[in-house]
């Protein structure tokens, strides 16, 4: 009877059901990470489709790639942060290796990466603000428009920010030694996330 | 080994080719979205695609999720699906616009910015004056 008891406790342990297995394979923090994104995500879209909803409704709307935006600054920022995600994934892969050495070089490339775009960025504000934009008018006559511009690349803009200060803070981590590689993955996480919203906000904001 | 201790066996020669995948679809969307002539409906097709396709690569090959479990992968389409909800009910309320809510469209694409699209807000202001 005791002998059935025990195959029947070593059955149920071994099944998924038995603890000691996490269903979706992957560290706490690296989950709890993928769930802040998914949090995140849906902000964004939150902010992107109420943009496409101000914009059916209004009555005009500016041409921005022809007449406010440069095709070329945006297309530049785009590049910049590709392969500034481009570069932390290796940066992870090297991480992953027990390569710390090459982490933080690969670290330091996209933070320099991150820093050009957030500059980018600020030259495109000052010359957007220059024109007369403001949260709640613009020369194009359209309110909604800049309203729109500011919050949705504002956001982006404090995303990318945050995304630097967290690679700064595990690159400085790993040069004096205390050196993780999970939580270099979820820096790189959440700065592909970041690249992930741009390429959201230069099809559906910038080209459309 | 842990469990979350995965080995990525993704190599940087991948990550060069995704980075240039990237590169080429970046341009593909620019020259969609700058190219003036192309029905709205089939641009922001064409444009949904090319994104969609960007956000599959750098999900697969940057973060790794081709590597991960599917409960995770399933989770990460949360967004997209509850998204495409909050979009299908908004966008049934752009079809009826009350007029109360609208002006006259003077200049869809305000070619003439300074002229025309404030012609638009001066006359939405003084329409809005009407109702108060």
């Amino acid at each position: 009877m005791e002998s059935t008891s025990l195959a029947e406790q070593e059955r149920i342990l071994a099944s998924d059901w038995g603890g000691g297995k996490s269903p979706f394979g992957t560290s706490w923090s690296k989950f709890m990470m993928w769930i802040f994104i998914i949090s995140d995500a849906l902000t964004f879209a939150g902010f992107l489709i109420a943009y496409g909803f101000m914009r059916k409704i209004a009555p005009a709307w500016p041409n921005q790639m022809h007449d406010v935006f440069s095709p070329l600054l945006i297309t530049f920022m785009t590049f910049v942060l590709i392969s500034s995600s481009a570069v932390m994934a290796m940066a992870v892969s090297a991480a992953r290796a027990h390569d710390p050495k090459a982490a933080v070089k690969y670290i330091a490339a996209t933070i320099f990466g991150g820093a050009i775009f957030l500059g980018c960025q600020v030259f495109e504000w000052y010359h957007f603000i220059s024109e007369g934009a403001t949260l709640t008018k613009n020369p194009w006559g359209v309110p909604q428009f800049s309203a729109a511009f500011f919050v949705i690349t504002g956001f982006h803009g404090f995303h990318v920010f945050s995304g630097l200060t967290i690679l700064a803070i595990v690159a400085l981590r790993a040069t004096f030694g205390k050196y993780s590689a999970d939580s270099v993955e979820n820096a790189g996480l959440y700065w592909h996330f970041v690249d992930v919203v741009w390429v959201f906000v230069f099809a559906f904001f910038y080209l459309m | 080994m842990t469990t979350h201790e995965h080995a990525h066996p993704t190599g940087y020669r991948q990550y060069f080719t995704t980075w240039l995948w990237l590169l080429g679809m970046t341009l593909l969307a620019l020259a969609i979205g700058y190219i003036e002539g192309i029905p709205g409906t089939i641009k922001t097709l064409l444009l949904v695609g090319v994104t969609l396709a960007k956000i599959f690569l750098i999900g697969s090959i940057f973060m790794h999720l081709k590597s991960e479990r599917v409960n995770l992968i399933m989770l990460t389409f949360s967004p997209l699906v509850l998204a495409i909800i909050l979009f299908t009910f908004t966008s049934g309320e752009t079809r009826n616009n009350d007029s109360t809510h609208q002006v006259e469209n003077i200049s869809p694409k305000c070619k003439d910015a300074q002229r025309t699209c404030r012609s638009v807000e001066v006359k939405a202001e003084g329409h809005s004056e009407e109702h108060k």
